[in-house]
C-alpha cells in the first residue's frame, strides 16, 4: 500500500478506535478526488468529534492517540505517513451535512470518505470563510460533471449562500 | 500607444475558440485522471509552485514538498 493509501487508512483506524465520532475529506484534496488536480500542501479533515463531558472542544485526542503511533504534530498539523493532516472539528450545520452525506471513494483498495462536491462549494462560499481564491476553488468545482446543480441550488438556498 | 496597439495583429475569433478549447480538453483529461495519477499531479504541482512562493513570503511549516509515493 503507497503511504498516501496508508496515511488514508489511518483516518479509518481513528473512526475504529473511536477517536473521531466521523470523519470526510474536505479542502483542496476533496476537490482532487472530484475534480482535477490543484495545489495545495496539507489534508483537511472534517471530523465530529466524540460526545464529551466539557463544552471546550479540544483536539487532543486525536492528537494523543496519532503520538502513540508515531505521528507527531506540526503546529495546527499532524504528519501522518509525510502528509500534514489537519483535523477541523465540525463547526456548524452545513459541515454535519457534509460530514452526515459524504461519499465513500475508494483509493488503492481504501476506502476512503470525502465531502460531496456540492458541500464543498457550499463550505468554500461560507461568509466568514470568502476569500477569492476560495471563490475561485468554489467556482471551478461547480464545472465538475460530479455536481448535481440542482442540489447545489438547494443548498446554497437552504444555508443562504450565493457564489 | 493607441496607433501601435491598433497596428497589432490580433487572433481571430476562430484561434481564440480553438485556445479556449484547447484549455478544457486539458483540463478534461486532468479531471479524468486516476486518483494516484492526480495525488502525483499535486506533488508535481507543490514542486512548481513552492519555489515561486517562496520568492513572495516565507514558507509556512507545512508548505512542503510532499515525500510520498501516491
Amino acid at each position: 500500500m503507497s503511504r498516501f493509501a496508508t496515511a488514508l487508512a489511518v483516518l479509518n483506524d481513528m473512526k475504529a478506535a473511536g477517536v473521531v465520532q466521523e470523519y470526510a475529506v474536505a479542502g483542496a484534496m476533496a476537490i482532487v478526488f472530484w475534480s482535477e488536480p490543484v495545489p495545495t500542501y496539507d489534508l483537511d479533515v472534517l471530523v465530529w468529534l466524540p460526545p464529551s463531558f466539557s463544552s471546550i472542544v479540544t483536539l487532543s485526542g486525536i492528537y494523543q492517540w496519532l503520538a502513540a503511533r508515531g505521528y507527531r504534530a506540526d503546529a495546527e498539523h499532524v504528519i501522518v505517513e509525510q502528509l500534514p493532516v489537519q483535523f477541523l472539528p465540525a463547526h456548524n450545520a452545513l459541515a454535519d451535512e457534509a460530514l452526515r452525506t459524504a461519499a465513500t471513494l475508494d483509493y488503492q483498495g481504501v476506502a476512503v470518505r470525502v465531502v460531496r462536491p456540492e458541500h464543498l462549494i457550499a463550505l468554500y462560499l461560507e461568509a466568514g470563510a470568502r476569500t477569492p481564491r476560495r471563490r475561485e476553488r468554489a467556482a471551478l468545482l461547480a464545472e465538475s460533471p460530479h455536481v448535481d446543480q440542482q442540489r447545489l441550488r438547494d443548498l446554497l438556498e437552504r444555508h443562504g449562500l450565493e457564489f | 500607444m493607441s496607433e501601435r496597439s491598433a497596428a497589432q495583429p490580433r487572433p481571430s475569433a476562430e484561434l481564440l475558440e480553438r485556445l479556449r478549447e484547447g484549455k478544457a480538453q486539458l483540463r478534461a483529461r486532468r479531471c479524468n485522471l486516476s486518483l494516484p495519477e492526480k495525488v502525483e499531479a499535486v506533488i508535481e504541482l507543490q514542486r512548481a509552485c513552492l519555489p515561486l512562493l517562496a520568492r513572495q513570503r516565507p514558507l509556512r511549516p507545512w508548505e512542503r514538498v510532499w515525500e510520498l509515493e501516491p
